[in-house]
């Protein structure tokens, strides 16, 4: 009988406590201008409502912030959200340790994610696994100051515009006239998907977990002599050989004239060029005969974690739901230069009066460069262990750059190594689907 | 019965006393260690929820892995120079600071400083200090474009490391070869002068062979820490690059643990790098140790 009063209270407290405020945790990577932005988003929602609040904890970065998840989901201790970044999303869909947003917020509108945003994310069943949160793509952006400096009007758009207008920078005496940091996100992923390129079989993973690299056999294997060869020429610098030792460093302090970055640097660049220089930003370049295919969706998105009670959730959803408000992606686009993924959000925009403003010029040409003619290269990219990956492909690369090795010999190593990463992922996750 | 028995006469107080200590011994060390060697028999998900026992597969796929073998060379490489640099340098300035020379007082002093900064710290100062275009090497691009590149050239980017990794085992190591050295007692140095050893003489002959405890003491911390010290060294300038050229073992095993969520292939690479490290100074002491004469 007492036992049973006993329950009868606590199932009582129980109920009572989920029709309760909820503390929340959301762990994000980012640092500098999107840091603020994202804190900013944090301290609205806690005012703008009185029954959840949420405890935005900063990680530093993506992978930190990843690899405390994996010790805090270990210790049974993880927030209920976390933002992980792109290269992790196989990662993460077979961790059994997220929900798919979908599957929590079944009445959301997902459709209004424009396609190249919900193809990168979804399951083969077409539900969405997290919410796109700091989209971004890849951009080319300019100097235009340096540029009519040195006689070039038109804004290239090719490669071999691109280069041709660094021989003419390089003429004038510009020390630095292209940028990147060969980071494989820009230079293979990117490169890849807007060209039509397979980065691996299997349509980079989607159709199962036993793909193999391909990189190596395809055109993009060509670009990357290319650079070597034109960093030898002066055309092109990396990282090491710029003073800032960084490539938006570099651009942003005006020493380089050109750069394919992310979206999402664009903030930091219109800051530091204010009064000094004028700045472009374009799709970023394509080689003459080749069809431009959309850009991938880079950045980062939020995962509901599992192992919560039905408040914590609740609270989830609801900030979840703040997040996705129109004037919340507007306010943190123009913060930030990360790109709203929602046809509501472009809408909203364009009525907004402010379209041709500055501060949403990347969500336009980024919409765009993600909207382009899909393939089924062009989804995304779905490989297991993919953050080692990149690191291998850099590792590689490098050995290129600094004439250790040729290119190609640079791919197959990495193509070797990648292949052995995919063989004990599919080892590791062994009779599991993809979902 | 024994001495240290008869000190104290409770027999669990000595327990008792050692237990704080021990339980954190246990806790941070000898259960992740644990934990290192049983997930190199597993395949481990990073987020938990399945492991497959897999027995020696993932030695055999650590060991038949080049670029293992590889970050391996480079760590024996790194301890050899590095840490006959780290004893032979703070030598060299400890027999100096022994000497009745002038400034030899502030010196003895000024040496001891970097002990107190951390490795990240110095990782993060010797990045500038190395840098091409501010550093105090810059002097040289200008004379020929390219020459000391750190971020590009391989080499370069390991000097800059063994340079950082020397500058911070100054002190320590002075410290010891200085004690060993102030030790030596002064008729010594009288009675081989008064047999007409000059001072170098005196060096090899006399100090050298008298402080060979510490030297072995120092060669011996040296060749362990700087396997595992190096860490902070190379994630604060280098970040194992340029194109591996500086990912020495105990980096490796962090990038594969931690960025690639490689648990069963880092715990395994722990496995092996901490069985070398014992066997290296069970090697020592053995070879070593045991021609070191400890009686004055």
């Amino acid at each position: 009988m007492k036992i049973s009063i006993l329950a009868a209270a606590a199932a009582l407290m129980a109920g009572a406590c989920s029709a309760q405020a909820a503390n929340i945790e959301f762990w994000y990577g980012n640092t500098g201008p999107v840091e603020t932005a994202i804190k900013a988003q944090c301290d609205a929602f806690n005012a703008a409502q009185t029954q959840h609040k949420v405890n935005c904890v900063g990680q530093g970065s993506y992978e930190v912030s990843m690899q405390k998840a994996i010790a805090a989901y270990r210790a049974k201790n993880h927030p209920v959200l976390i933002q992980f970044f792109d290269a992790g999303t196989l990662d993460l869909m077979l961790s059994n340790a997220v929900v798919p947003v979908q599957e929590i917020l079944p009445d959301v509108k997902w459709d209004s994610y424009i396609a190249g945003a919900r193809a990168y994310y979804e399951t083969s069943g077409g539900k969405l696994f997290a919410q796109p949160y700091n989209a971004s793509t890849l951009l080319f952006y300019t100097n235009k100051t340096e540029l009519e400096k040195a006689g070039i009007t038109q804004t290239p758009t090719t490669w071999e515009e691109v280069i041709d207008a660094a021989r003419k920078l390089k003429a004038g005496g510009h020390a630095c006239p292209f940028v990147t940091d060969g980071d494989t996100w820009r230079v293979l992923e990117q490169f890849s998907a807007r060209h039509g390129l397979p980065i691996a079989s299997k349509h980079n993973g989607y159709d199962g977990l036993d793909a193999e690299y391909v990189f190596n056999t395809t055109f993009v294997a060509k670009h990357l002599q290319n650079l070597v060869d034109w960093r030898k020429e002066g055309l092109v610098k990396l990282n090491a050989d710029t003073k800032a030792g960084n490539y938006t460093a570099a651009f942003n302090a005006g020493e380089c004239a050109m750069m394919e970055g992310s979206s999402g640097s664009y903030a930091a660049s219109t800051k530091a060029f204010d009064g000094k220089y004028q700045l472009t930003v374009n799709m970023a370049p394509m080689y003459k005969g080749y069809e431009r295919h959309n850009t991938l969706v880079g950045g980062a998105s939020i995962y509901v974690m599992k192992g919560h009670d039905q408040a914590q959730v609740e609270g989830a959803k609801a900030f979840l739901d703040f997040l996705r408000k129109p004037e919340q992606q507007m306010a943190f686009t123009a913060a930030t230069g990360y790109v709203p993924v929602t046809n509501d959000v472009l809408e909203a925009i364009n009525k907004s009066g402010d379209a041709k403003a500055a501060k949403y010029a990347t969500a336009a040409i980024g919409i765009e460069s993600m909207n382009q003619p899909p393939t089924a290269d062009s989804r995304g990219i779905r490989l297991g262990f993919y953050v080692q990956f990149r690191e291998i492909f850099v590792e590689e690369t490098q050995k290129a750059y600094g004439g250790q090795q040729t290119m190609q010999v640079s791919l197959d190593k990495a193509k070797k190594r990648g292949d052995e990463l995919l063989r004990r992922f599919e080892q590791t996750y062994k009779g599991v689907k993809l979902p | 019965m024994t001495s240290e028995s008869t000190l104290f006469s409770n027999r669990w107080l000595p327990i008792l006393l050692v237990a704080p200590f021990m339980l954190l011994i246990v806790l941070f060390f000898y259960v992740p260690i644990f934990q290192a060697f049983y997930w190199s028999f597993f395949l481990e998900q990073p987020f938990g929820g399945g492991s497959m026992f897999v027995g020696f597969d993932n030695f055999a796929r650590v060991l038949s892995d080049r670029e293992f073998w590889q970050a391996g060379w480079r760590t024996i490489i790194f301890m050899v120079t590095a840490s006959s640099l780290a004893v032979l340098i703070p030598l060299i300035l400890a027999v100096a600071a022994d000497r009745k020379i002038r400034l030899s007082l502030p010196a003895r002093n000024v040496l001891v400083w970097p002990k107190g900064v951390a490795g990240a710290s110095i990782g993060v100062v010797f990045a500038f200090i190395f840098n091409p275009f501010v550093g105090i090497l810059a002097p040289l691009n200008s004379i020929s474009p390219g020459i000391w590149a750190p971020g590009l050239d391989g080499l370069d980017a390991f000097i800059t490391l063994i340079a950082a990794h020397v500058w911070g085992g100054i002190p320590f190591n002075f410290v010891i070869l200085l004690a060993g050295l102030q030790s030596i007692p002064r008729t010594m140095h009288q009675a081989a002068a008064m047999d007409g050893a000059g001072p170098w003489r005196r060096i090899f002959d006399v100090q050298l062979p008298l402080i060979m405890p510490q030297l072995f003491l120092t060669l011996v911390l040296e060749f362990t820490e700087s396997v595992t010290s190096a860490f902070a060294l190379i994630d604060t300038i280098t970040k194992g690059g340029p194109g591996g050229a500086t990912t020495l073992l105990v980096y490796k095993i962090y990038v594969d643990g931690f960025s690639g969520y490689d648990l069963s292939g880092a715990s395994t690479q722990t496995a092996i790098l901490m069985v070398f490290v014992i066997l290296l100074t069970a090697a020592q002491f053995l070879f070593l140790g045991r021609r070191i004469n400890y009686e004055r």
